[in-house]
């Protein structure tokens, strides 16, 4: 298959491909309990980025879903905040 | 392992409220009933934290991880019992993967020497998107 253009050619703007970092890490899974690396994952409004923000992949994506989701009923990470 | 048994692990978050000795001794009665149905393997103490939000308009509690090993029918039961005990504000239980055992402190170092910077990224995406 073809290499895929970075993105936004048409701007002008240079693309940098995202990596997963939990590929990159080697991650085996993902910890509710590690809050430090949640964080990263939230927004400032304690949303949970999207994939297209941060370079998840698909799997990890879903896990770190689960992850937050059971950090934030333990009250460690926000439902929201104001 | 044994036929029958899974690896558990569970938090329990209680009211700062009971202070340290009321928290620790909660958490020691639930300890022996987990001993009764299965192994406790592993007591983890996080001590007090500031909860992310107010739970029962309180904002810290007490925080214990304990990993064990029983049949899947106690879960049920250890829940119900989270349930009618007093001075419990948050609890959770999770089913651990016994592929996933060995090695959660290999991964830590790792993250600094790939030097993705996720904020990095996650700052330019959401520049694009906001343009």
């Amino acid at each position: 298959m073809p290499e895929r253009p970075e993105r936004d050619i048409r701007r002008g703007r240079k693309g940098r491909k995202k990596v997963c970092t939990f590929c990159v890490d080697r991650a085996e899974f993902i910890d509710y309990k590690d809050v430090a690396k949640l964080r990263r994952f939230i927004s400032e409004r304690g949303k949970i980025l999207p994939r297209r923000v941060t370079g998840t992949c698909a799997r990890h994506q879903r896990e770190l879903t689960v992850a937050i989701k059971r950090a934030r009923h333990l009250a460690l990470l926000p439902y929201t905040s104001d | 392992m044994a036929e029958g048994k899974n690896l558990y692990e569970t938090v329990i978050v209680t009211s700062a409220k009971l202070g340290e000795e009321g928290s620790a001794a909660l958490v020691e009665r639930f300890k022996n009933l987990i001993a009764e149905h299965g192994t406790v393997q592993n007591v983890d103490d996080w001590g007090k934290r500031r909860f992310a939000y107010p739970i029962e308009k309180q904002t810290e509690g007490y925080y214990t991880l304990i990993s064990f090993e029983s049949g899947p029918e106690f879960t049920a039961e250890l829940d119900r019992r989270y349930q009618i005990t007093d001075g419990i504000m948050r609890t959770l239980i999770v089913k651990r993967d016994p592929r996933h055992l060995v090695k959660p402190q290999q991964r830590a170092p790792k993250a600094e020497e790939a030097g993705i910077d996720v904020e990095a990224i996650a700052a330019e995406a959401v520049e694009e998107t906001a343009e």
